[in-house]
């Protein structure tokens, strides 16, 4: 095993996956490399492999409509009836308790 | 990432009245747009975290971020691009919760597709090997350089797109995909 295949490798891979030429300080020597050569071509089936995925889908789990719709019900219903009292409820308590701790606050003379 | 998938004038205009009524709190109208992209949702999530459950639960929480954002949703975009970066995000979010390197399969219908060349079963034999040595080598990446490996390789995004949607930069995603693929071409060859 060269040491130069080894460096090339990760540049083989690339050029095979994008489809440009390997860079140019490498490619005397992918150019006359059977192992070079036979990676790239290895790596450029595995690319179209790959790139055949996209339009290939898994089907979603039946009830994940009506997951994602409950959520929503749930969602708005809290957002309707409690939002508004929990956010003055919230809004009431943090004045209270700067008020309070105003007040303990230990004063200079 | 622009899936080009060819679409008629009718469905994209269905599609953003559909948008523009679910933008407008019409849950009916998310629900159908929810029914046209579940399917694609959940594949990504399938592909970045492996797990059936946990991809359920990833598209699921993707659905419902994207309901939250549809007002901000411009339109810019297509919407299931849109989708997909809220599910790489999601797919991220659930991950870091789970806190733990999960043993993943990328696609368990690598083997399920029937291959190109089925009439000739030497190729198709060939092309069924490739692709389990091709899973198995997406398996053993780690999760980070697998999924650049599928945002770029499987869907086409762009450096720029991928290092958004991770929040890292341009160049660490360059870099990342570089090692994977010397990693995935490794893999193969070693398997081979």
């Amino acid at each position: 095993m060269s040491v130069i295949c080894e460096v090339a490798a990760p540049f083989v891979a690339n050029s095979a996956v994008d489809g440009r030429d390997v860079v140019s300080p490498l490619r005397a020597h992918t150019g006359s490399c059977l192992r070079c050569q036979a990676r790239h071509a290895a790596m450029s089936r595995a690319a179209r492999q790959l790139a055949a995925l996209e339009g290939q889908r898994i089907a979603a789990p039946a009830d994940l409509e009506w997951r994602v719709m409950t959520s929503l019900e749930g969602d708005l219903a809290i957002s309707k009836t409690w939002a508004r009292p929990v956010t003055w409820l919230a809004a009431a308590l943090s004045m209270a308790a700067a008020i309070v701790i105003w007040r303990l606050k230990p004063r200079r003379a | 990432m622009s899936n080009p998938a060819d679409r008629s004038q009718v469905e994209i205009a269905r599609e953003q009245e559909l948008v523009a009524r679910a933008q407008s709190g019409d849950r009916a109208a998310f629900a159908a747009l929810l029914r046209e992209h579940q399917d694609e949702v959940y594949t990504l999530a399938r592909r970045l975290v492996g797990d059936p459950h946990m991809a359920s639960d990833v598209a699921q929480e993707a659905m419902i971020r994207a309901w939250r954002a549809l007002p901000k949703f411009r339109g810019d975009a297509r919407l299931s691009t849109w989708l997909y970066r809220i599910t790489v995000n999601t797919a991220w979010t659930h991950k870091k919760r789970a806190g733990r390197h999960q043993t993943t399969s990328i696609d368990d219908h690598l083997e399920v597709a029937a291959p190109v060349g089925a009439d000739h079963p030497e190729m198709a034999g060939e092309l069924l090997e490739l692709r389990g040595r091709l899973r198995l080598a997406l398996d053993d990446l780690p999760d980070a350089q697998r999924e650049v490996v599928v945002l770029k390789d499987i869907y086409g995004w762009s450096h720029g797109e991928i290092a958004e949607s991770m929040g890292i930069s341009v160049t660490a995603a360059k870099v990342r995909l570089h090692r994977a693929r010397a990693r995935l071409a490794r893999d193969l060859e070693e398997s081979a």
